[in-house]
């Protein structure tokens, strides 16, 4: 082996924390103000008033009062994700920011009412196999989803906003299930593509990747 | 492979388990340069017919692995080259220098990956085989428990070397050992010819501070060999395992040994140790490559045998141990996980690995395995969503099973060393889909029964992702903290650690600074926290605070098959919740402190 082939360097993966987290357009655009603070203070400021607005009204909440919980949210959020620095504790932001979306996506399904409860799980069992995916895909393969299936997905903010409209506009349950049907079929049938894809040749896993969480 | 020897597989896999993948391994370089008892190269003690090297060879050549390039010292290159036969390269180096810099030769003109070894270890060929059969993984060492006291130590941080020893390089806090085989893949030969061309001039003018490192380690070994025979301490090279990834020892008081008298026989058996040590060329290569920020992973030994016998006697009790090895029961324990948690370990495993034995033997493959379980898991979510009794119960015993046969397909994979990344990749999604769905056919179940509880299923589902969020981004950021771990140059004997403890010790000594100041509250609660770990049952205890998958599946099928939906939604989360609180704590102290 020659002395130049080993300079070669991969390209550099992407930052796990940054492709767990999964922000939409809104905010990577809020984001661009790079505030010092630690990302997961930030992140908790996202969630403190939605879990107070929750625990005060319930599902009675105006749609005023809920479309100003997600626009703190998505600004507070959207700050969380353009302050992660290194700092150790950095990792906290990530599932607080998971937090603050699945309970703004229960809490707009109670704003409708009881009846929306089941597609509001449908809704976060096709999110739960996105986020899981995110993470075992760079683990394993060290690649990210298509550019067009995380555009479709929108972000945990933009995910946010379009909950808050099919509320506003009455279309609730269905819009849930709409939703969850095509991002299921989305993200499970582009998962499953790309192992189809890369998978013809079975690769081998290093011991050292082996699954460590329980 | 010599006859006469145990550690075969069992005969009736070898049709059906598939054989090892080609090797990868374009060099293997066999060193059969440490003198044993009786001043010969150990490599070449007695061994059934043959030698020790001849017998690694042999097991090299199974392997598939190329004929070995051998290095052993002037006057021996005949009978090395009688031992391992002709198709070897036989090298003759007069020095520890000389030999590393003829692998640093070897390596750069090869193509492939480098094996540098021990010539002169005893150990099952699948130990070896844990090594060389997957082309695909980095570079790696066989590696033992910390209770090698003879061995040379390392500290292993989250499946990566962050120090190693040699005869003249320190470990401060060791929690495993080296067993004497390197595999450098492609990637890494380079350095790893760099790290042998550093070395050289330094070894062939040993600097003073590397011989006291060296005498140092002659003083422990002496304490070592003295406990040893004495029975105070099962260890030397006759431990008997399990090795496995261990916690850290602090060797900041070692023990001297120099005033111990011992036996004439121990006394030899340390000399020769002592005199092995700077021989072992492998050993500072691996420092090489950590020091030099390369990717190093530890394969354990786990239960299989390996020893280093320096002498004919040790040689001779080492052949009669390894006979009464069962190679096929070791791999199979060897394939349950170390680290699962309680439920896992003490219900599931325990049986779970006779099916995999099973499976083995009918040839099926892991992920058809796993495939069964996530149908079996589909399932018990049917069954739950009747809403009947009946139901209840039936889902909750086709979630056993499920879950049951989900271990049994990592034990399958370890087993056979079927590992693919599709394969771990649908263990996990499936693992996940699984308890979604039994959340939801519950959630039916109820609906049918009267009862609405899917704002719990969503609870349930939020914590659950967000729980395996917080686990997936810490180990993220503390694997990127572990990839720039300091490292101090190989001309340094104490490694980052050590140096610091050094530097620490060096300004008390000088009065520069005040008397030690109290370690912060956080570093003191989390080390009185890891002191709890000493006893085994509080262990376990932790292992179940935290609420792994065993755990849950065991909570959702028990509550289900006796109580109603609801129940099982409110244990669930209850246990889940103070999980939470549990593991955060600690991960917030931890990256505080």
């Amino acid at each position: 082996m020659s002395a130049a082939a080993a300079v070669l360097e991969p390209t550099a993966p992407p930052d796990p924390l940054a492709v767990y987290r999964d922000d939409g357009p809104i905010a990577r655009t809020v984001g661009r103000v790079h505030l010092s603070a630690p990302a997961p203070l930030l992140a908790l400021a996202a969630l403190a008033p939605l879990l107070v607005a929750v625990a005060a009204t319930g599902g009675g909440a105006s749609d005023a009062l809920a479309g100003a919980v997600v626009a703190w949210v998505l600004l507070a959020g959207g700050l969380a994700t353009g302050a992660q620095g290194r700092d150790k504790i950095a990792w906290a932001g990530t599932p607080l920011l998971r937090l603050t979306e699945y309970v703004g996506l229960i809490w707009i399904a109670a704003l409708h009412g009881e009846s929306a409860y089941p597609a509001a799980y449908a809704l976060l069992g096709a999110l739960a196999f996105r986020h899981y995916d995110l993470v075992y895909r760079l683990r394993h393969r060290g690649v990210v989803p298509a550019r067009w299936v995380s555009a479709l997905s929108l972000g945990w903010d933009g995910r946010l906003v379009l909950a808050f409209v099919l509320l506003v506009a009455g279309a609730l349950p269905g819009g849930f299930y709409v939703v969850a049907a095509v991002f299921g079929a989305a993200f499970v049938g582009e998962a499953a593509y790309g192992w189809v894809v890369v998978g013809r040749v079975e690769q081998p896993l290093g011991d050292d990747e082996e699954d460590d969480e329980l | 492979m010599t006859s006469g020897l145990s550690d075969t597989r069992a005969a009736p896999d070898a049709s059906t388990i598939p054989a090892a993948r080609p090797a990868g391994v374009g060099l293997a370089s066999v060193l059969a340069t440490a003198l044993a008892s009786d001043g010969l190269p150990a490599a070449l003690l007695p061994w059934a017919d043959g030698t020790v090297v001849s017998r690694l060879a042999g097991q090299l050549a199974g392997l598939g692995v190329p004929a070995p390039l051998v290095v052993t010292r002037p006057g021996f290159e005949a009978a090395v080259r009688q031992a391992v036969g002709p198709a070897a390269d036989v090298r003759a180096s007069a020095s520890v220098a000389d030999d590393l810099r003829l692998i640093a030769r070897a390596a750069r003109e090869g193509a492939g990956e480098v094996l540098v070894m021990a010539g002169d270890i005893v150990t099952h060929t699948d130990a070896l085989e844990g090594l060389v059969a997957n082309p695909h993984a980095g570079t790696r060492i066989l590696a033992g428990g910390r209770r090698r006291p003879l061995a040379f130590r390392f500290q292993a941080r989250r499946g990566r070397l962050v120090s190693a020893a040699s005869a003249y390089h320190a470990v401060r806090s060791p929690n495993g050992t080296f067993l004497g085989v390197l595999r450098t893949v492609p990637g890494d030969v380079e350095a790893l010819a760099q790290a042998a061309e550093r070395l050289a001039p330094l070894v062939a003018d040993v600097p003073d501070t590397w011989r006291d490192e060296l005498d140092r380690k002659a003083e422990r070994w002496r304490a070592a060999v003295e406990r040893a025979s004495t029975g105070e301490e099962e260890g030397g090279d006759d431990f008997a395992g399990p090795d496995e990834p261990e916690d850290l020892e602090d060797t900041g008081d070692d023990v001297g040994g120099a005033a111990i008298t011992l036996s004439d026989a121990d006394e030899l058996q340390w000399r020769t140790r002592v005199a092995a040590a700077p021989e072992d060329a492998a050993a500072l290569l691996l420092v090489g490559l950590v020091r030099a920020h390369v990717d190093v992973t530890p394969v354990y030994l786990r239960q299989l045998f390996w020893t280093r016998p320096l002498s004919p006697a040790a040689t001779a009790a080492a052949a009669e141990r390894i006979k009464h090895y069962d190679v096929d029961r070791v791999l199979l324990e060897s394939a349950v996980k170390s680290a699962d948690g309680f439920f896992t370990t003490f219900f599931v495993s325990p049986y779970s690995k006779y099916i995999a034995r099973w499976a083995a033997r009918r040839g099926f493959t892991p992920n058809q395995v796993t495939t069964v379980s996530m149908l079996l898991g589909v399932l018990a979510a049917a069954a739950f969503a009747t809403g009947e009794r009946w139901g209840l119960v039936a889902g909750a015993v086709l979630l056993q099973i499920s879950f049951t046969t989900d271990c049994v397909d990592g034990q399958l994979a370890r087993y056979t060393r079927q590992f693919s990344k599709l394969g771990a990749w649908l263990d996990s999604v499936f693992d996940r889909t699984k308890e979604y769905l039994a959340f939801a056919g519950l959630a039916i179940g109820a609906h049918h029964m009267g009862d609405e509880v899917w704002v719990l299923a969503c609870a349930a589902i939020t914590l659950q992702t967000v729980r395996h969020s917080s686990d997936f981004s810490y180990m993220a950021v503390a694997h990127q903290a572990i990839t720039v771990t300091p490292q101090t140059p190989i001309e340094q004997p104490l490694d980052h650690a050590g140096a610091r403890a050094e530097a620490r010790r060096a300004a008390r000594a000088g009065g520069a600074a005040p008397a030690p100041s109290k370690r912060p509250l956080a570093t003191r609660i989390l080390s009185a926290w890891h002191r709890l770990d000493r006893a085994r049952a509080l262990r376990w205890i932790k292992r179940m605070a935290a609420f792994p998958i065993g755990e849950r599946f065991a909570v959702i099928s028990i509550t289900a098959a006796f109580f109603t939906p609801r129940v099982t939604f409110i244990a669930w989360l209850t246990w889940g919740g103070l999980a939470v609180v549990y593991t955060q704590a600690g991960r917030v102290l931890r990256s505080i402190r």
